[in-house]
């Protein structure tokens, strides 16, 4: 800031202006281009130019720049004095501080309300980062669900009009022209015998770890080998084709290997039954409507599997203490 | 509002089609009628990645649930999965196929309920880090794709759309297996089409006949200036029929971010619109009959001329 004095004392620091931009520091336009003129003096001042400012071409510029400064300010007191009359004759008509206070505020509020409102549009609508905020993407655990708009014909709305006889669309304000397809039956036909003939391709219907032997009844060419690092698929399995299907289609009940999980464990117990502490979690397991409920809803199933766990748990620290 | 200031909207659209004809306010509320018999079981492919299946499949599907079809969304890209994110359902995913397989849940609870639209079910194949059991081959989906048509006999669902992994790998192999119909999706450039045409073939020889395309990513200005292929191009090279044409559009991203299918954009984009025209499409068993295309030579307005020479 000193620099700005010894760069130009009489030009820029002219006490007008100094004077004037203390007093009417309300005006942002003119406080940014007064700041804006203080900034160019100091990187002048800086390249050594300060001490000769009658031969400086860049003199003109700033003299410029001055004067357009001075110019939106010179404007700015006109207005203010076109103002100062009308605001004195509200003054006296309405002869109330009161009532004026009121206005202003009222329309501050509208202000603050509009601003808030738009805000929130604005975050509707705005599929930014913040949305992935909101979706647990990125921290912070907060879900809603986005507007979504009602049903429409995507062929004839506000946005989208066809005009047949033309052969235009007016889509988005934009109108375009309709070039129809040309493709024929015979055209297909033709890509089909090309593709057929470039492509003889059968799809593997069996899927073997790779160095696996073919089992005698499975056609080589409907292999699929899948290496045993495939990232994503796997050949191995713990279960025969029966159960695989009677797992798919079930309907209702039980799961196959909760039901399985919950028999082998209710042996354990009556293996167990004896021991008067682990009779009492009997009795609650033995309970049936859990499980013969015909619709187990998911936070159900995860409740009764957490209880397993933890009776799980319970028997092996009794086993250790027995 | 930056998709109506678009200026490489694209569209596709019908001609000489009954439903735009009559009166617009009836028209509104026209519903497309059914084609063909339900279920319809179609499989979105592509052979190259990236080249928007997981979009357009989620795009359908909310299409085809708000126009009030039962439509269950199979994630079949066991690997990258990624289309319970697009629908915003990736914190409501306890179970998956996977789990079903190995008797942890029934069909019915790995089935995940859309909120927006109660017909509308998501199902993963498997967890992301964990491998997909494939021991029975193709009979893996093949099952579970049966039990899901008769899951509910009382509404039984109408549309099932599996969402296919990029590559014909066993990914690949393992998601057609189940499908009648295929929508083969491509960008209209030369590497996208030799695998587009690679993945037709293959599909063709499996008995699907019925593959239509949608061209993605379509740029008109582009278009327009020869440096891309238009989808009058691309169906040509492809000899296949026209499905939908859907413009480049800044608000996939957005819609991505938000978790909400483009097609439920309220505004609406150009891309969510023209996708909502495949939709309509694909129910009602039709293709593109004409493709809109900018103006090569608008007739240029007395006294703007200045404005285009300064690009405005
Ligand atoms: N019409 C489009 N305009 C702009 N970006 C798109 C469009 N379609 C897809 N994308 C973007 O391309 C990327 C890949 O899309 P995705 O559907 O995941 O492809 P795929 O499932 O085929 O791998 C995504 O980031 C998506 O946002
Ligand atoms: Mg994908």
């Amino acid at each position: 800031m000193a620099s700005i004095p010894t760069a130009l004392p009489t030009k820029i620091g002219e006490a007008s202006i100094w004077k004037s931009r203390h007093v009417w520091l309300g005006s942002q336009n003119l406080a940014w281009n007064c700041r804006r003129l203080r900034w160019h003096f100091v990187i002048r001042s800086s390249n050594g130019n300060s001490s000769d400012s009658s031969k400086n071409p860049l003199v003109p510029v700033e003299k410029n720049l001055r004067e357009s400064c001075q110019g939106s300010f010179g404007s700015l007191k006109a207005t203010v004095h076109v103002l100062l009359p009308v605001v004195t004759s509200v003054r006296t008509r309405f002869c109330s501080k009161f009532a004026m206070m009121v206005y202003v505020t009222f329309a501050i509020f509208i202000i603050i309300a509009r601003k808030i409102m738009l805000k929130r549009e604005n975050h509707v609508n705005q599929g930014s980062i913040a949305d992935l905020v909101r979706r647990g993407q990125l921290k912070s655990n907060r879900r809603g669900i986005a507007k979504t708009s009602l049903y429409d014909n995507p062929f004839n709305n506000a946005f989208v009009k066809i005009d047949e006889e033309n052969s235009t669309a007016q889509m988005f304000g934009k109108v375009y022209r309709l070039a129809p397809t040309t493709l024929t039956k015979e055209q297909q036909l033709t890509h089909q015998e090309r593709r057929a003939q470039a492509y003889q391709w059968k799809r593997p219907k069996v899927f073997l770890k790779e160095g696996d032997p073919i089992p005698p009844d499975v056609d080589p060419d409907l292999v699929r080998w899948i290496p045993p690092n495939h990232p994503f698929a796997s050949t191995s399995s713990d279960i025969n084709e029966e159960s695989f299907k009677n797992n798919v289609y079930q309907k209702d009940g039980v799961p196959f290997r909760v039901r399985a999980e919950h028999e082998a464990l209710q042996k354990k117990l009556e293996a167990l039954q004896d021991e008067p502490k682990i009779k009492e979690l009997a009795v609650n397991l033995k309970n049936p409507e859990e499980f013969e409920e015909p619709k187990l809803q998911q936070i159900e199933l995860n409740e009764t599997k957490k209880a397993d766990e933890k009776i799980d748990k319970g028997l092996k620290s009794s086993n250790e203490k027995s | 509002m930056p998709s109506l200031v678009l200026p490489t909207a694209y569209f596709s659209t019908k001609l000489s089609h009954r439903h735009h004809s009559t009166i617009p306010s009836a028209t509104h509320s026209r519903r497309p009628h059914l084609a063909g018999d339900p279920p319809r079981t179609v499989v979105i492919t592509s052979g190259k990645g990236g080249v928007g299946k997981t979009t357009a499949t989620a795009n359908l599907s909310a299409s085809l649930a708000r126009l009030g079809f039962r439509v269950t969304s199979i994630d079949a890209d066991a690997g990258l999965r990624n289309l319970d994110l697009l629908l915003g359902l990736e914190n409501r995913i306890h179970y998956t196929a996977s789990e079903v397989f190995s008797g942890e849940c029934r069909l019915d609870q790995a089935l995940v309920r859309d909120r927006r639209f109660n017909n509308l079910r998501l199902l993963c194949l498997s967890k992301p880090r964990s491998k997909l059991p494939l021991s029975f081959g193709s009979k893996t989906i093949t099952y579970l794709v049966d039990a899901l048509k008769t899951l509910e006999p009382l509404n039984p669902v109408q549309f099932i759309l599996i969402d296919c992994p990029a590559g014909v790998d066993a990914g690949f192999v393992t998601a057609i297996a189940p499908a009648d119909e295929a929508i083969l999706v491509t960008t209209p450039d030369i590497t996208a089409l030799r695998d587009a045409d690679r993945v037709a073939g293959l599909l063709e020889c499996d008995g699907i006949k019925d593959i239509k395309i949608i061209v993605n990513r379509v740029r008109a200005d582009l278009v327009r200036g020869e440096d891309m292929m238009s989808p009058l191009d691309v169906q040509e090279m492809l000899g296949l029929p026209l499905l939908g044409a859907i413009p480049e559009d800044a608000e996939v991203i957005r819609s991505t971010n938000r978790g909400s299918p483009l097609v439920l954009n309220d505004p609406p984009a150009p891309a969510g619109i023209a996708f909502e025209q495949a939709a309509w499409r694909l129910v009602e068993g039709d293709t593109m009959t004409a493709v809109a295309l900018e103006e090569a030579d608008r007739p240029a307005k007395k006294g703007f001329g200045w404005f285009s020479f300064f690009g405005l």
